[in-house]
């Protein structure tokens, strides 16, 4: 971060051609580590406007204003640091994929606490969003930081939990410029992280959500987490990529338990099976962090208990999702009063609709 | 010398009285017909001169002028051929005048001279004022369903020409052959989805609209085209109503003539918005909303229609009548039809089941936005529909035949009646007040879905008729339970498949 005084005298800071050279359409981090290695960032922007770094570059350069682009970030507010430059997170400084330059906003010393990832499927059930949620609290109230995405499905409920709890600050890494919400219906949790706890990007403002983005940017949720769990996953989901990357970081992974027939737990079922400790509530998380686990007691159940009509239509909804037709069938009750009885329940706290599907909710 | 002879042509689903008049005069010998006939109706000469010479009947080598008055309504289709023919006959005193007298003819010639059905006979005869009409045989039984007139009818020109003369007796209507009894696909051939079949017989009970949603393979075709079987048949107003766009639209009718069971119309996704509408540029033709009056209009795989299309239908399910205006001419068509909508809830199908979709976020949200939010509002019933259990299908027992859940809907329809309305679907709001008082506990169910947002005040109204009519199943109590409302709830998924990520 350099001070406008910079600009006064006309010459533009380091970071402002940094940021400009980031934005290049397709500039990966290891592009990126390569362009930075030759030289400084203003006569690396030189040589690739004199098209030393290839034609399309250089067109996309020459219609870049650095200018513009010093003047967004600074009004924004976004920090801009270079590998080995003071405020660049010492935490990736070491890895071995360290993003060059990193786009930050909130504090750093979100990053000195226990730190824990969360990560999971974008299709989500109730089940996956409601762990994801009680971890992220559960978590934050004992004061660790929850790294996750801000990606739609489990990365948001775990912000919105860990947010929820008003303990440990949570930490993002999104795939996108820190201006640009994705998806679109994050916009308030975004806000919200960027306003308690910290959101970093390697890319610079107005930096589109394209797919590439995505995998690299796992790679940093994996750096930054001590411990890593998966609470939903399919068997061939985006968490992998981070899972992969944990594991070559010696990051130790750990899944939460899901019904053996949903297709958004066999992922993180699999990773049980190959020998990732299970969770099952944030106790679990600490224990491998080593942290004491005082405090957290287990919560009574407040809702009323089900009237007996109501009971075996309980007893018919499973954990995992149940359609109306299978609890009719099981209940073998009529319809009307079915619907009484899930009414009840669902007004108690004892069952969630999910557009005609059923499931039971943890208290 | 002028003769004239009335007949009729078809203007939308409607017959429009026509008098064919003949001047034959000396003059170049030459035929012209005047008064806006169409391109079909103007190639009558050549029909009309060839069916008369393989007849054996003398083609006048004078000046023939035809009218067709009004000459101000545009008159189309082949109906007008035998009128023509007989008028120029009587013109060139081959025919008496007396014995056309009172008699009416529709149908279209042949170059042999014989005389062929035309569509829309119900409506066409009913606009005729004569005593008589004569037809072809063919569509004799049609032309009887109006019931004000004597049906004559020829097979041939000759024939008919040797009848009016008196040399030949007038040919007998065929015998009606046996009506084949219809029968609509069986509900006892469903296994297992209660909950499919429960929403099928309030659909048919109270006339609300149904929305099926679910994965490929779970039923939902098969569970919408057993709908018709359930609704009562047709009373004689209703079936004549029917019977005359069906006739209108040349669609092929009964045996009997008479559509006495509701029709189901199941258009393919890819209908134009005027094939489903009506319209037309010539001829203005019932669309597949009018073809479904009285009956079912059933679309499958709704979210492939294409949003126009399906937004064009706001207007007609909420008047039960669609008014076609063209530069030409503006009609009204008929169309009041329980309207079953059967789709997937997400591009890949799978997305029913929570958390085993395959699409994109985006790909959803795209999907879930082909229905409009006031036409997936005019859905009373939206119902999930998911894949039956293995035991289900091929061990279940068959579930309840059509016959016994018809009786139930047909007790719900009586009460109905005797609130004044055709179904429970039509209740206005204030008279809803009187017939169905909620129960507290209803009330509070109500309350509380209204304050969580699960359901919105528009939606409320329509709670409530869904909970009147299963109400009615249920016995048909005065005051509307928790349970009626709960049902009625259920039964209508505000939060639909398509928005739970």
């Amino acid at each position: 971060m350099t001070s406008p005084v910079d600009l006064q005298e006309g010459r533009l800071p380091e970071w402002a051609y940094s940021a400009a050279l980031a934005g290049l359409a397709y500039m990966t981090w290891d592009r990126l580590t390569a362009v930075l290695a030759e030289a400084d960032p203003a006569e690396a922007w030189r040589r690739v406007c004199a098209g030393r770094a290839g034609a399309a570059w250089a067109r996309a350069a020459s219609s870049t204003s650095v200018e513009q682009v010093a003047d967004a970030h600074r009004r924004a507010g976004v920090r801009v640091t270079r590998r080995g430059e003071p405020g660049y997170p010492s935490l990736l400084a070491e890895d071995h994929e360290a993003p060059p330059v990193v786009f930050s906003i909130g504090s750093l010393e979100a990053l000195d606490r226990p730190r824990v990832g969360m990560v999971g499927t974008r299709r989500t059930t109730g089940y996956g969003r409601d762990v994801a949620r009680e971890l992220g609290r559960d978590l934050a109230q004992a004061g660790v930081a929850v790294v996750s995405g801000l990606a739609a499905g489990i990365d948001g409920a775990s912000h919105e939990g860990a947010l929820a709890a008003l303990g440990g600050p949570p930490v993002a890494v999104v795939g996108s410029g820190l201006d640009v919400v994705y998806p679109g219906h994050h916009k308030g949790l975004w806000r919200q992280v960027t306003e308690t706890g910290l959101i970093l990007s390697e890319a610079p403002l107005g930096a589109r959500p394209e797919p590439w983005r995505f995998p690299a940017r796992n790679r940093i949720i994996a750096a930054l987490s001590q411990v890593l769990v998966v609470v939903e996953s399919h068997a061939a989901g985006g968490s992998f990529h981070t899972v992969r990357a944990a594991a070559e970081r010696g990051v130790s992974v750990m899944a939460v338990p899901g019904p053996v027939r949903s297709p958004a737990s066999a992922g993180t079922n699999r990773l049980l099976c190959e020998g990732c400790a299970p969770v099952c509530e944030a106790a679990d998380v600490l224990v491998a962090l080593s942290l004491e686990t005082s405090g957290s007691t287990p919560r009574a159940d407040r809702r009323p208990a089900p009237s007996p009509e109501d009971a075996p239509v309980l007893e018919a909804v499973g954990w995992e999702a149940t359609s109306t037709e299978q609890v009719l069938v099981r209940t073998g009750l009529t319809p009307s009063r079915l619907a009484v009885a899930l009414t009840h329940l669902e007004a108690d706290g004892w069952v969630r609709n999910l557009g005609g599907w059923w499931e039971r909710a943890a208290p | 010398m002028i003769a004239a002879v009335p007949s009729a042509t078809l203007l939308g689903v409607d017959g429009r009285p026509v008098a064919v008049e003949v001047h034959v005069s000396n003059g170049l010998p030459g035929f012209t017909v005047v008064g806006l006939p169409d391109a079909a109706c103007r190639e009558s000469r050549d029909r009309v001169r060839a069916a008369l010479l393989s007849s054996g009947l003398p083609w006048p080598l004078r000046r023939v002028t035809v009218n067709l008055a009004p000459s101000g309504v545009r008159k189309g289709g082949a109906g007008l051929d035998l009128p023509i023919a007989i008028a120029l006959l009587v013109a060139a005193e081959e025919v008496r005048p007396e014995r056309v007298a009172g008699r009416a003819f529709v149908g279209e010639l042949g170059l042999d001279g014989s005389i062929r059905r035309v569509p829309g006979m119900v409506p066409l005869v009913d606009a005729i004022d004569a005593t008589e009409v004569v037809v072809s045989p063919t569509c004799a039984a049609e032309a009887a369903l109006v019931g004000r007139h004597e049906v004559r009818v020829a097979s041939t020109l000759r024939g008919l020409v040797d009848a009016l003369n008196g040399e030949a007796p007038w040919e007998s209507p065929p015998a009606a052959p046996p009506a084949i009894p219809a029968c609509p696909p069986e509900l006892a051939d469903v296994r297992g989805q209660p909950l499919g079949r429960w929403a099928l017989e309030v659909a048919a009970a109270g006339g609300h609209h149904l929305l099926l949603t679910g994965p490929p393979g779970s039923g939902k075709t098969l569970l919408a085209r057993r709908l018709s079987g359930l609704l009562p048949t047709l009373d004689r107003c209703q079936a004549l109503e029917t019977t005359r766009i069906h006739s209108a639209a040349g669609v092929e009718l009964p045996a009997d003539g008479l559509v006495e069971v509701p029709p189901l119309r199941a258009p393919h996704h890819g209908a134009s918005s005027v094939s489903l509408i009506g319209g037309g540029t010539a001829w203005m033709r019932p669309g597949e909303i009018s073809l479904a009056h009285n009956g079912v209009l059933f679309l499958d795989e709704m979210g492939e229609f294409s949003a126009a299309v399906l937004d064009a239908l706001r207007q007609p399910l909420e008047d039960g009548v669609v008014r076609v205006c063209r530069a030409r001419s503006s009609l009204t068509f008929p169309a009041r039809f329980l309207l079953v909508g059967a789709m997937n809830p997400c591009p890949c199908g799978e997305g029913g089941v929570p958390g085993s979709c395959r699409c994109t976020d985006a790909a959803r949200s795209r999907y879930g936005r082909r229905l409009s939010g006031p036409l997936l509002d005019r859905f009373d019933l939206r119902v999930p529909i998911a894949r039956p259990d293995v035991g289900q299908l091929l061990g279940g027992p068959s579930g309840e035949p059509t016959v016994s859940v018809a009786e139930r809907v047909a007790v719900v329809r009586a009460l109905a009646a005797e609130r004044g309305v055709r179904s429970n679907a039509d209740l206005s709001p204030r008279r809803l007040d009187q017939v169905a008082p909620l129960a507290p506990a209803a009330k509070r169910v109500l309350e509380w879905r209204l304050r969580t947002g699960a359901l919105s005040g528009r939606g409320l109204h329509r709670v409530h008729r869904v909970a009147r009519t299963v109400a009615d199943l249920d016995g048909g109590p005065s005051v509307i339970g928790e349970e009626h409302v709960c049902a009625a709830l259920e039964l209508r998924a505000e939060r639909t498949a398509l928005d739970v990520a």
